[in-house]
Parts: C-alpha cells; structure tokens; sequence
C-alpha cells in the first residue's frame, strides 16, 4: 500500500514537471507543440494500443497492475531527493516563464538555477544513500529517456546561453557591483528620458551626458565580458528608444569637405596618367630579324656586310 | 638561343606596324618600301603584345648524356640511387615546411599592420563623426595607405621588378621551361614577401595568395640547390641536384606548396602543378609534390595555432579561410544548376571585360610608366583613390545593419548609424579583402542591401583592374573573389525577392560562392586545379559540380573574347611561351621554314681561338652547337655528331681542357660533372675568361663533353611534329638534318613561339629587343 502511495506520488512529480517543461517550451516554440500536446491528451483510450497510450495512462495501469520487487524499487530516500527537484524545477522554469519579456531572467531566477543546481548535483553525486543502488543510478540511468537529466540539462543550456553567471558575484548568489552599477546608470538616463517625453530635441540635448555615461559603462562591461542577457537586452531597448524613438541621430554636416577631398584625390590620377603620357618618352622596341633560310639570299648578303 | 641576329640599321622588308603580319608577306616587300623610307627608324616600334623578347631564354632539360655523365652514373653505387632518393623527400619536405613558415609571416604581419591602420582610422572616424571634421579622416585614411603602399612599391621597382604582380605568370613560364632572370633567387623572395605585406597592409584590392606561389617556387629553387647566390653562401649540399631537370622538379613542388598554403588545398596544390607547368610529370614526383603540399598545410596550421594560443589545433585552413559552408540552407537543387550556368557564362563575361581592360592598361603601363619613381608615385595613387573610394562610399552609405549577436566584423564602423547598428558598406570596405570575402559568403541573409552590393561590385571591379599590374606584389585571387561574391550576392537577394517566396534556395552565402567562382574562374580561365581549391577551401565536396559547371562555362565564354589575365600578361612580357599544342591549321609548315639557318657549327676538335671568337660575338647570343665531324669552308654541310652548349664550353675554356696541356701535363685532374654543375646556374660570362694568345692556338676537343645524341628532325617534318617532340621533351635546341646527317638548321623555342594563331590566320611574332 505504502509501494501504490509512493508510485502515485511520483507519477504525480513527472507530471507536474511535464507540464511544467510543456509551459516552458510552449513559450518559446509556437503553436504546434502545443496543438500535440491537446492531441495527445485527447486521446482516446479505447482505439489505441496499449503501446500508443499516453505516458501518463500507461503508467497508472501499470502501477495498478503489478509491482516489482522491493531491490528494483526506489528507494524512500531517492524519492525525496526527486520530490524536492520536481519541486525546484517548477519554481525555476516559473520564474525564467515570468520574467521572459523584456529580459530579466538573470536578475530574478538566480536562486532558483542555483536550488536546482544544487539539488541536481546531490542526485548525481549522491554514493552515500543508504542501500546498493545509488539515487544517481535509479533516479536518471535507469531508463532510456533519462528524463531527470535531459531536463536539466536543458535548462542549464538556457542559462548558459543566457551567460547569466558574468552578471552574478563570484559565489553566484548576488548581482555583481558592476551589475548593480550599470542598472543605476540605466535608471537616470530612462529617468531623464521621462523627463523630456515631450520635447524630443531638448531631450537629445540633455540627456545626452547620461546616455553617454551608459554607454560607456556598457562598453567597458562588454570588454571586460561582464554583460549577461538582461544587461544586453536592457541596454539595445534604451538604444532603440535613442536613435529610433527619439531620432537622436548624428547629422551628416560635411558632405561638401568630404566631395571636395574626393575629388581632388580623384583628380591626381587624371593628372598623373596625362602628364606621364605627355611627357613620357614612349617606350620602343627594336625588332630583330631572325636567320631563315627563306630569305636567305638577300638577308645572309647584307648581314655579312655589317658584320 | 641560336636564332638571333644582328642589330642591324635595316630598312629594306621592314613589316613595323607591329600589329598582325600574315605569315605568307614575302612577296609583298616591295609595298611597303616607299612607306618605311619616310618613316625614318622603321625598326622600332611601341611595345604591344605581339612580340617575342631576346632576354628570355630556354632552360636546359633534355639530360646530356656525354661521358662524363656516363662515367658518373657508372661509379655511383645502388646505395647513393637510393639517397638521392632520400634526399629528394627530405628537400621536399624542408620545401612544404618553409613555404609553411612564409605564409604564416605574412598572414601574422599582415594582420597585425592591418589591425593596426584600421583601429587608427576607426578612433579617428569615431570621434570625428561626433564632433565633425570627417575629411581629415579621409586623408588620414588615404596617407596611411599611400605610405604602407610607397614602401613595397619602392622595394619592389628599385630593388627587384621581377617580383612585382602575383608571380604565377612567371611561374608558369618558368615550369613551361623559360628561364625568367632572377625570377627564382632569394632576394626575389625577401622583396616579394616584403611587398606584398605593404601592399595588402596598404589597402589595395590585392590578396596575398597569389604571391603564395612565387614564394613557394623560390624556397623549393634555393632549397634544392643547397645555397644562395645572392647570400653567396654554399652549403656544400644537394649538388647532385644542380641542374635545370632536377630544380624543376622542385620548383613545381613548391609551387604546390605555396597554393597549399594559401587556399589550405594541398589536392588542388599539386593540380595546379600539372595544370599550369608539369608537361613532365611521374608518379613518384606526384607523389612527392603532394607530400610537400601536406606538409605545408600542416606547417602553417600548426604555427598558426600557437600564434592564435591554441597550440596542436591542426584543423585551421590555408591563408585564406572561406569558412565552413554547411547546414540545411546552402544545399542546392537541381533546378538552380541552369542558375549557376547563367552566373558562369556572366562570370566569364565580367572576366573578359576585366581581362580587356587590365591588357590596355598593362600596354599603357609598360609604354609610359617605365621609370620606376613614376610606378612608385602610380601605386601610391591607386592607394590614395582606393581609400577615397571605399571613404566617400562607407560616407553616402545609408545601409544601416544590427550588429548581429556573434558579430564577425573586427573593425565595424557605426557612422550616421543608429545606435546599436553599423554601416553595412563598411564591412566591405573597411576590412582587409578576404575578410570580406568572408563575410559575404557567411553573414545571414539581410545583412546586405541589394543597392550596396551593386555600387559595392561596380567600384571594387574598377580598383581591382586598375590595380592589378601596378608595382606592386600582389596577388589577383582575392579581389576577383569579392567581386565575384558582390555580384553572386546580390543575384541571390534578386532571386529571392522575384520569386517572392521565403524558399530556401535563395540563400545569398550560397550565389556568393557560385559567383566568386565563376569571376575567378573568368578571370584566370583555370578550370581543374581552381575547382579543386575552391572545393576544398570551401571544404564541401558537394559544392564541386556546381563549381566545375561554372567554371567550365566561365572559361568557354571569356576564351571566346580573350585569353586569361595570366596568360595576357604573359604574351605582353613577350615571353615564348610553348602552350599544350601546335596552333592549328600548321601543319604546312615544315621545319625547314621554321628552322634558324645557317648555323654555327663547331668540329669535334675545334682551335680555341674560334669558339672564343663565336662565344664572345656579342650580336650573336647562341647557346648551343652542334658539333660536326668535319666541316668543310664549302657549303657542304657538316654531318652531325653531337651537341655543345655554351655553358660546357665556358667551363671548359676556363678550365683550359686543351689537347696540348692533356698531353704535356699528364697529372692534370680530370674534369669532372661536378664541376659542371658548380658553375650552375650562372655560368660566368665568356668576357670574365682570360684566353693568352698562345691558347688561341690551341685545340679543343669536345667529344667527350658534349651531348653525343642530340635529337634531330629530317627538314620535312611538321611544324606540330616538331612542336611535340619540343614540348614533350622539353628540348632546348632541335638540329634539322638533311638526308646526309648534315646540319642545315637549328629549331630553338622562339621559332616556335612565334606563330600563333590570330584573326587573320597563322601569325608570325616578331622578335625584339627588350
């Protein structure tokens, strides 16, 4: 009985984290995953073979059906160690959902990847659980899908990806005084773009040195490779508002001056090519007549003569 | 060469207008009599392409197989065959390594002033966009490239012309048995390299893949010789291999190497070998050219990948790296084959216009821009122009582009841009050459706008014609690619945006590598070798039917107006140059015809005082003798034993191998081959030996030196039976005998270079002095 508790329960964690990577992908992917999925949970039983089911029905069938013997099973530790993954995952796949657009993944959900981490290394690093078969073993080599861990690994790309960790400290659980530095900075120039909402020429006037100072503290993070997603994404937003809301565009004031040295430059070869052609001594060639005996007779006599 | 004549003052047939001569003009002399009597100096003419030069001569394949030489093979034990085996490996071995070695110095050098010019007009343009004053970036733009440019322009017109261009047509002429002067020494080499680092450095619409070429035939001729006349340094070995047969052999491989360097195709290294010089070719040395082109490749990755800090990477391709074309988007399908057939036939077309125009120019060049300080003041112009153009263009630009997430652009320039975004004609502009190549082959689609391309493919195919020919070292690879990828580029977005639909086969990375094919392969007109270097620079095989599609169609169009740019410059240097076959419609030309008559014979014992007087009559410049049993003063000719070349006889004058201090000093060292080959290859002039009064008197006997079977033609043998037997062999000298054995003439290569087939039928060039 205890065994039929356990199974629900767990079946009910896969669930939760299926959905929960369902939300996920259903973000990022357009509608046709999330057509399959409406199909597949739609399903109906009875015209399906049992291989055809859905996981999900599968398994309760099967779980009611038989058991298998308690050295196969997963053991009680082993099973809360997965509880409280399932459990993190969601938190974390929630939040990185939340703060989707516009950009703030790495601000908010820092401590969420961290739990996760955590949790996810206790299982694959775990040799000390009581019993033969390690939790790493039953928990994510048992099967071909290996659910546990292409889940995180997934989500590990994302935030890899996302190169959240140049934004964090060295101990991953704050924002760096860079970090922190730069949205201070982000801040006054939005502030000062409130400001002049109405005006935009005052606004490319005055807001001028802040916007300035912005870029230059992005400019000095992206060398020194501090940026992460958010600060990227923050940083082409302000931008955009700059140069194609505002239209704070630099002129092109000096078209004349520039023409003026193209043409003279231009002009150099015309002159170049003329005088060398003027005043250049053609360059001649002497022709040379060959021995042949065609023309021996006349040739041979004169060729004699000079030579 | 046994052709030549006197210069003399002659005014009676003269044909001087230089342009096409109908061969059969004997009858007609006397039309032109009056003309040339007004015409005062009827013997000069301006230069034009239709002439064949006297400084050129030919090298000395065919073995002599005198005496000595049999005295020679006959001591060397079964042991010493097998080391001079041995040897040739290791000499190809040390050959694929240095040429490895030269191309990694220019790359890191070229990189590293490039980067440097390009940050220092990028700061520039920055803070001068903000504050104005765009002009003075301009001219800082345009003296930076003048003064990199002024430096290789001077090196190469003052100190060493010949390396100036991409070398390949000197080269080829090399490898087709012409010796080009100090085409293959070491100083050649420090000058070439030099040259093209300023030259790219210095912005010209060059690449330095060609020059690749040159460098890897000069280090495969010093290497193999195992010393350095310009260092005058001997170091004492490899001298077996002293002689233009052997060298050859090398040379080819290090041209091999040089294009394995520079595209990483070591396959298409040893194609072009064949291709463009190997009318000798084997099996082992194919195998040893091939060896050498390997161990190029993997020279300059392996340098590279220390330079680039990832020590024993090996996987980083030859100078130029076109990226790796793979995914789903650059497949093709059979109905864009007709595509890529149409784009060669354009190549083909763009190449022939570029072809014509670089022939005027190049004729223009060589009448009035002789003097090198005007070439140096004409380079530093084309640089000067070609930062002006690329500034005004980057300047009007309005193609704004994203800065894309794995931004590939090291210099990109934001301009007038919004924020966040960079000037997409900049890219182009604003980058050393292959750079660009690159990036059009690679950047996503919609990184370019269709209006860019086209002024971008318009200016960049005017600078390249204007500069390829200039004084420069530098190669023609590169600019005909970007041209080629330009235009490749915006045919793709055209297709795409006529048939509207998102397909995936209009992929513009895709056209732009079709298209730089078929512009290259319009341009150079080489049809294997170039489909193999551009498969496997690509590194996609499956690439290599639509690039020999369009390479084929790019040669069959632009041969129907003009010939390749090599082959254009070849002709204009007047070099004789024996192509695959005879021309056509000559087999009614016998030898007699073609043949230099009379000719200067000398008897098996020969006085001293005459070979010195032939020798040293400077109107006559011969270079081989047949030596005839007896020669009468009538004109009865001499029945043929053998043949003496000048060089033999220069060694032997100097080594004073007389019949009288034979006998009188018996413990006179015997001369040897060896001695023979130290002279090689610049044999002293015949002024530089002393011969007293006495020794005039003396006897010369040839017999054991010179080359007792010498190949002989009857007088009624074809021209292009005799033209075979020349190129397959690669003769140097051919004696026509009559039916005695009598010498009647001598067939040298510029008698037979001389016809060609022109508009008009069989043309006959003439010679001159150059």
């Amino acid at each position: 009985m205890e065994l039929l508790t356990r199974l629900t329960f767990v079946s009910a964690c896969l669930f939760a984290e299926w959905a929960v990577t369902f939300i996920a992908v259903a973000n990022c992917s357009s509608s046709p995953s999330e057509m399959n999925g409406d199909s597949a949970l739609k399903l109906p039983s009875a015209d399906i073979p049992v291989a055809q089911k859905s996981t999900l029905g599968s398994f309760y069938s099967l779980s009611l059906s038989s058991t298998f013997p308690e050295d196969l099973e997963v053991n009680e530790y082993c099973t809360e160690l997965l509880r409280i993954y399932g459990q993190r995952y969601v938190t974390f796949a929630n939040c990185l959902v939340t703060y989707a657009r516009p950009v703030r993944v790495c601000q908010n959900c820092y401590t969420g990847f961290n739990s996760l981490e955590d949790i996810y290394k206790n299982i694959s690093f775990d040799k000390s659980a009581p019993g033969n078969v390690s939790c790493h073993d039953s928990l994510m080599r048992s099967d071909r899908l290996m659910l546990l861990y292409t889940l995180f690994i997934k989500l590990d790309e994302i935030w890899t990806s996302a190169e959240c960790k140049q934004c964090l400290n060295e101990d991953q659980d704050a924002l760096s005084n860079d970090t922190l530095y730069f949205m201070a900075t982000l801040n006054q120039s939005l502030s000062c773009f409130e400001q002049y909402q109405r005006n935009h020429t005052e606004l490319c006037k005055d807001c001028k040195t802040s916007y300035k100072r912005l870029n230059e503290v992005y400019g000095r993070m992206e060398k020194n490779q501090m940026l992460c997603i958010d600060l990227e994404d923050a940083m082409n937003m302000t931008q955009h508002l700059w140069s194609k809301n505002f239209r704070c565009l630099l002129p092109r004031e000096e078209t004349v001056p520039v023409i003026a040295v193209s043409s003279f430059m231009l002009f150099l070869p015309i002159i170049f090519y003329l005088s060398s052609f003027l005043h250049s001594e053609q360059k001649k060639r002497k022709l040379i007549h060959p021995k042949r005996v065609k023309s021996s007779s006349s040739l041979m006599n004169i060729q004699d003569k000079f030579s | 060469m046994a052709n030549i004549s006197k210069k003399v003052s002659w005014s009676g047939r003269g044909d001087d207008r230089g342009e096409r001569t109908p061969l059969l003009n004997g009858a007609e002399d006397g039309k032109y009599n009056r003309h040339d009597i007004v015409r005062s100096r009827p013997k000069e003419i301006p230069h034009n392409a239709k002439l064949l030069s006297l400084k050129y001569e030919s090298l000395d394949y065919d073995n002599s197989e005198n005496q000595l030489f049999l005295e020679e093979e006959r001591r060397m034990s079964h042991m010493g065959f097998r080391c001079l085996e041995t040897r040739r490996w290791v000499i190809c071995g040390l050959i694929g390594f240095l040429t490895g070695l030269i191309a990694c110095l220019i790359d890191i050098a070229v990189e590293k002033l490039a980067g440097y010019k390009y940050s220092a007009v990028k700061q520039n343009i920055e803070k001068f966009t903000e504050f104005g004053g765009l002009s003075i970036s301009l001219i800082l733009w345009a003296v930076l490239n003048s003064a990199f440019v002024m430096v290789g322009a001077i090196a190469v017109a003052f100190f060493e012309p010949i390396a100036a261009g991409s070398g390949i047509p000197q080269i080829k002429c090399y490898l087709n048995g012409v010796k080009i002067p100090r085409v293959v020494r070491l100083k050649t080499l420090a000058i070439k390299v030099f040259g093209v680092i300023c030259s790219v450095a210095g912005g010209l619409a060059v690449g330095k893949e060609g020059p690749m070429i040159h460098s890897g035939a000069v280090v495969a001729a010093g290497v193999s010789q195992g010393r350095s006349t310009s260092l005058k340094k001997d170091f004492k070995i490899f001298e077996y291999f002293r002689r233009d047969t052997e060298k050859r052999d090398f040379v080819s491989a290090g041209a091999a190497a040089g294009v394995s360097a520079a595209f990483g195709a070591p396959v298409g290294g040893v194609l072009f070998s064949l291709e463009e010089g190997a009318s000798f070719w084997n099996q082992m040395l194919t195998w040893r050219i091939f060896f050498a082109s390997m161990i190029s490749t993997f020279t300059l990755n392996f340098f590279l990948s220390i330079y680039h800090g990832k020590p024993g990477e090996l996987s980083s391709p030859g100078l130029i790296n076109f990226g790796r074309f793979d995914g789903d988007s650059v497949q093709y399908n059979l109905y864009e084959i007709p595509l890529f057939i149409i784009m060669g036939a354009l190549g083909g077309v763009l190449g022939a216009l570029f072809n014509v125009i670089n022939y005027w120019l190049t004729i223009f060049r060589i009448r009035y821009i002789h003097r090198p300080c005007l070439q140096v003041m004409e380079a530093m112009l084309v640089a000067a122009v070609t930062a002006t153009v690329s500034f005004a263009m980057i300047y009007f630009s309005n193609d704004c582009q994203p800065l894309g997430q794995d931004n590939t652009e090291e210099y990109s320039l934001q301009l007038f841009c919004a924020d966040g975004e960079y000037n997409s004609m900049a890219t182009a502009f604003f980058n050393t050459p292959e750079r660009s190549v690159r990036s059009l082959f690679h950047n996503p689609p919609g990184s370019y706008n269709p209006l860019t391309l086209g002024v971008f493919t318009l200016a960049y195919f005017v600078l390249a014609v204007w500069t390829y020919g200039l004084t420069v070292s530098a190669g023609v690879f590169i600019p005909s690619l970007l041209i080629g990828a330009a235009w490749g580029r915006l045919f793709g977005i055209l297709l795409s945006t006529i048939t509207s639909s998102q397909s995936i086969w209009a992929d513009p990375g895709k056209y732009a590598l079709i298209g730089a094919a078929a512009q290259l392969g319009g341009i150079v007109r080489m049809t294997l070798s170039l489909t193999v270097i551009l498969v496997e620079a690509t590194g996609s095989v499956t690439y290599g039917f639509p690039i020999m599609l369009v390479l084929i169609t790019a040669k069959i169009v632009g041969d129907y107006f003009i010939e390749g740019l090599y082959d254009v410059h070849i002709k204009l240097q007047s070099v004789p140059f024996l192509h695959w076959e005879a021309p056509p419609t000559s087999h009614w030309l016998t030898a007699r015809e073609v043949m230099s008559s009379p000719v200067t014979c000398f008897n098996r014992v020969e006085k001293v005082g005459r070979i010195v007087d032939v020798l040293s009559n400077t109107s006559t410049n011969h270079n081989g003798f047949p030596v005839v049993a007896h020669t009468t003063e009538n004109d009865e000719p001499g029945k043929i034993c053998g043949l003496i070349l000048r060089s033999q006889l220069i060694v032997l004058l100097k080594h004073k191998v007389f019949v009288e201090r034979a006998s009188s000093r018996l413990s006179h060292r015997k001369l040897q081959l060896k001695d023979f080959r130290d002279a090689y290859p610049r044999f002293p002039p015949i002024q530089s030996i002393h011969v007293s009064q006495d020794e005039r008197e003396c006897m010369m006997d040839l017999t054991e030196f010179m080359n007792p079977t010498p190949y002989t033609v009857p007088q009624e043998t074809s021209l292009p039976r005799v033209f075979k037997l020349f190129r397959a062999l690669g003769l140097r000298h051919l004696v026509v005998v009559d039916n005695e054995n009598g010498v009647v003439g001598l067939v040298t290569r510029k008698d037979l270079a001389r016809y060609h087939l022109g508009k008009d039928g069989l043309e006959e060039l003439h010679l001159a002095q150059t």
